[in-house]
């Protein structure tokens, strides 16, 4: 059975995976190193990822700008900003604490991390 | 078996396309034209990428879900998540989840979401009010500012820029000068639309698409065949035809619009003008609260008069920037048949031919 993650999650991860790009990366990227990535069980339609970037836009966590590209039309490219490197920071933070939170609580092989 | 000709790729991601449109029809404009903008690209580069186009869509979701993330996340009129978790943090299921596998989202919150995704949030407080409400809608001050003072100025600066180079170009069609001066004239028309696309959503609240659309294979085509396109484009058209048509409609409703606000304000203030000793034509003391009562009349009747107008005028805006071009072709192809294709067994998409 898939499972979901909450939004907070999604967006963590794509932070995450925009952070870690040397370069302004695209929606196609972005969507293809979380796919690559997705444990079994849980997929990721990357579809869904356009309306998050825009939202994380909006928000002032990611800035955009067109790149040219050679296979096809401009593709829109994102760049953390400093908001969103201070909100992933933060995010990092609180996740590291639930998971370890949780790792105790169910158990399992983290439970002392 | 999947198309291996570029054309039936083409068609496969067309037909996909058509029905993510249809699932956002009930959207508001420009936030369909940016979702089936941000699903072509997508799609084509994951093509590009070596993917087959079944594969690629099987990735990207299907329109149904699609079309629910961008209603859940994207709904709003300037794009501003009606949730996001910036202040909540990360914490796993706190929240509802519209993001990933959208399949399992539960129908009330897409169903609340369509409502703001098909316009504006409704107003609140005074705001909401049956007619005095507009006094506390920032839409109504917004038109009032825009159709009072910017865009009227906007309107006869792009109108003296067109016709201007127009006008050299045109004379200098027989040397040939004319010829680039004229694509410059409407390459302008194009960007002056977009930024007034931008002055028009933050005063008037119609919201823009975000992206300009792709132009396939746009990369591959030669300089004057993409000089071509532009003047095939039906956006530069329409954009050089608003540039030129909107000043003597912006004079109109400027006119309107100061001779309202100059009117109410007059009927408002002449009270307080004559207590203060100013003699004022036909006023008598005993008529005071009927004059500011008139005046409060006249000016909310100007407020809802900008409001409709910058609605109507917004959403001409927003008609201009969400046409679609013609695409580009290299090669003169022939017509596709997507019978072979598209057939259901094959796992390809067919509703779009319905």
């Amino acid at each position: 059975m898939e499972r979901d993650l909450s939004v907070g999650t999604a967006w963590l991860v794509v932070l995450a995976v925009i952070a870690k790009s040397d370069e302004p990366i695209h929606g196609y990227e972005i969507g293809r190193r979380l796919s690559d990535e997705a444990p079994t069980g849980l997929s990721f339609k990357q579809g869904t990822l356009y309306p998050m970037l825009r939202a994380m836009e909006s928000e002032g966590l990611v800035r955009s700008s067109l790149t040219p590209s050679t296979e096809g039309p401009a593709r829109k490219c994102y760049v953390l900003t400093a908001d969103g490197r201070r909100v992933l920071a933060a995010w990092v933070n609180t996740w590291r604490c639930a998971s370890r939170w949780l790792n105790r609580i169910i158990g399992g092989s983290h439970a002392t991390e | 078996m999947q198309p291996s000709d570029p054309e039936d790729r083409h068609a496969v991601i067309k037909a996909y396309l058509a029905r993510l449109g249809a699932e956002l029809a009930d959207c508001d404009a420009a936030l369909r034209h940016d979702a089936l903008i941000d699903a072509e690209v997508h799609l084509r580069a994951a093509v590009q990428a070596g993917a087959s186009p079944q594969r690629a869509i099987d990735d990207f979701g299907s329109p149904e879900e699609v079309a629910r993330a961008f209603r859940e996340v994207d709904g709003t009129p300037f794009g501003t998540p009606r949730r996001s978790p910036t202040t909540t943090g990360p914490v796993p299921g706190t929240e509802a989840a519209p993001s990933t596998t959208a399949q399992t989202a539960t129908s009330h919150t897409a169903g609340a979401a369509s409502a703001d995704a098909s316009g504006p949030a409704r107003p609140r407080g005074f705001a909401a009010l049956p007619i005095v409400g507009v006094w506390a809608r920032p839409t109504a001050w917004g038109a009032l500012l825009y159709f009072g003072i910017v865009g009227f100025a906007l309107a006869m600066a792009y109108f003296v820029w067109s016709i201007t180079i127009g006008s050299i170009a045109f004379g200098l069609l027989p040397t040939l000068l004319g010829l680039p001066l004229f694509v410059a004239l409407l390459g302008s028309a194009r960007a002056l639309c977009l930024f007034e696309g931008r002055v028009v959503e933050s005063l008037l609240g119609v919201r823009m698409p975000r992206r300009t659309q792709p132009m396939e294979v746009a990369n591959d085509i030669g300089f004057w065949q993409r000089i071509w396109c532009w003047l095939r484009d039906t956006r530069s058209w329409l954009s050089l035809a608003y540039l030129i048509g909107n000043f003597p409609v912006s004079v109109a409703a400027f006119a309107a619009t100061v001779t309202l606000v100059a009117f109410g304000t007059s009927l408002l203030i002449t009270p307080v003008v004559s207590l203060l000793g100013y003699p004022m034509m036909t006023f008598e003391i005993g008529n005071a609260p009927l004059s500011m009562a008139a005046g409060i009349a006249v000016l909310t009747a100007t407020l809802w008069f900008v409001t409709a107008l910058g609605w109507v005028y917004g959403h001409v805006v927003q008609a201009i920037q969400v046409a679609r071009p013609e695409p580009i072709r290299r090669h003169k192809t022939p017509p596709f048949n997507p019978t072979p294709s598209l057939q259901p067994n094959e796992g390809t998409v067919h509703a779009a031919h319905h």
